[in-house]
């Protein structure tokens, strides 16, 4: 399979990731923001981790079924079970987190989509406007983006690539991970503070 | 008897602006504490820096016997209950529900659920969703989610705000359970009524001080104008003193039963707050 094509047909998983994963999470943090309802989470006992999977839960249970969806319609062959799962898993959390993050910062629902807008274009297009990039260190950042990571891998996977050559495109994926998630969690602390 | 809150001059600065100046008190185990200043005096400021929501910018606040910092373990949030307006209930969900998911959080069974709804008259209620309530509805449903966990400190500003008085009545009765309960109980109100009934000792707040901390008895008796009005048969009002030229005076009067009646100037705690700082509670 040549790139573009694998392009076309993984574009709906990235898509999926960052609007289900990314901003229906930011819309249902920042709604909680809106109605005042976080301050009640945030001074309950129940702890960081308990309160962000169970806010995560129903947005990654959507973004995972808008995933297997876009998979059946775009007919996209399914290289390995097993580490696709995994730097779905990943994605997933990293586009949860970011979502999470973005709903943290908004005042309201309606902010979300305005401070949203660059994460849409960093992590959503940049796959799309990387063949238009001639800036080599540009084209060098953009590949090192979380969602070209994911397409990295999946290109790879595709032909015929094993773990053990994928394993740096895993390793900088779940940077991303940690890094997105402490951050989820410093901010979500924070938010208890006026 | 062992203090539950510690506060030595705390201050609290938003920006340039002082909000708390040099704010001292304590609060005993078991009692039910008063908060009471005009509006913009500090009271939910205060709450919030006793609450681990704001920091404060000096001064020395302990609760249950540790600074304030240990206050965010999640083992201190489930010693203590929180009612503030800034913490707003599930709109879509029912009233139950919005319980339920508290009884989670804080790992309550959910049949003490049906005992907090009790408390605030709302049992006939509980499927309704929280959207279709009144204003004093959802209150009364905020301060059943601040009580469900039985906490051995509970906080509350201005829990009976938009409330009517027989709901404000039943409210209190919960709450005077709750304190026989062994909760003590730190609330801000505007209401001199709602101090006089429910709370063991009261604070007046004014100007970023406590400029006064006792029971309700003890700063109308030391505070009275300490005279003594008679009306008399020809309708005229005399006021005397409470001294011994006062009582031969009234003793004057009885002799020729021109008295009608005898009224002792007693202060309200109202009066006694505007005497002290010039300012009228909102
Ligand atoms: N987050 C904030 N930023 C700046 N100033 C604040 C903030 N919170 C409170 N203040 C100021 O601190 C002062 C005390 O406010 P606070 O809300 O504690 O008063 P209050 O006694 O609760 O009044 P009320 O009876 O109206 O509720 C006010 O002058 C207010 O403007
Ligand atoms: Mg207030």
């Amino acid at each position: 399979m040549n790139e573009a094509t694998t392009v076309l047909s993984t574009y709906p998983i990235n898509l999926a990731l960052i609007i289900a994963g990314a901003f229906i999470q930011a819309a249902m943090v920042a709604e909680e923001k809106e109605k005042n309802t976080l301050r009640g989470l945030l001074l309950s006992p129940a702890s960081t981790l308990e309160i962000l999977i169970g806010k995560s839960a129903l947005s990654g249970l959507m973004t995972i079924l808008v995933i297997i969806g876009s998979i059946i319609f775009s007919g996209y062959a399914v290289p390995s079970l097993l580490l696709f799962s995994l730097s779905i898993l990943l994605g997933l959390v990293f586009y949860l987190a970011t979502g999470t993050i973005l709903g943290l910062l908004s005042r309201t629902v309606m902010e979300t989509s305005i401070i949203g807008m660059p994460v849409l274009v960093i992590f959503g297009m940049s796959s799309m406007f990387k063949p238009m990039v001639e800036n080599a260190t540009l084209i060098n950042i953009i590949e090192l983006l979380p969602n070209e990571q994911l397409n990295q891998i999946w290109f790879g996977l595709s032909d015929g690539k094993g773990a053990a050559d994928i394993l740096m495109n895993l390793f900088i994926l779940f940077l991303w991970v940690a890094v997105s998630f402490l951050l989820t969690i410093v901010i979500y602390k924070n938010r208890r503070f006026d | 008897m062992e203090n539950v809150i510690e506060v030595r001059d705390l201050e609290k600065s938003f920006q340039n602006q002082l909000a708390l100046k040099k704010v001292s008190f304590q609060v005993k185990k078991g009692e039910t504490i008063g908060f009471l200043g005009p509006s913009g005096s500090g009271k939910t400021t205060t709450i919030k820096i006793l609450t681990a929501q704001l920091h404060a910018t000096a001064g020395e606040v302990k609760v249950f016997g540790e600074p304030i910092a240990k206050l965010k373990d999640p083992t201190y949030m489930k010693r203590i209950g929180i009612l503030t307006d800034n913490s707003g209930l599930y709109e879509r969900l029912s009233i139950y529900d919005n319980l339920a998911l508290y009884c989670d959080l804080y790992e309550v069974e959910k049949k003490r659920i049906a005992e907090v709804l009790a408390t605030v008259n709302l049992i006939e209620e509980s499927q309704k969703i929280v959207q279709k309530l009144s204003k004093g509805m959802k209150q009364r449903v905020t301060l059943a989610r601040a009580m469900l966990h039985q906490p051995e400190l509970l906080f509350l500003d201005e829990p009976t705000s938009a409330l009517d008085p027989v709901n404000t009545m039943h409210i209190h009765q919960g709450l005077k359970k709750l304190n026989q309960e062994g909760t003590t109980i730190f609330l801000t109100t505007h209401d001199m009524q709602e101090a006089e009934t429910i709370c063991d000792r009261v604070a007046f707040l004014h100007n970023g001080e406590v400029s006064l901390m006792d029971t309700p008895e003890n700063i109308k008796t030391q505070q009275s104008t300490s005279s003594i009005s008679l009306l008399l048969r020809d309708n005229r009002k005399v006021v005397v003193q409470k001294d011994e030229a006062g009582a031969k005076e009234i003793y004057n009067y009885m002799k020729v039963g021109e008295i009608v009646s005898i009224h002792s100037d007693e202060p309200t705690l109202g009066d006694v707050f505007v005497k002290l700082t010039g300012r009228k509670l909102l």
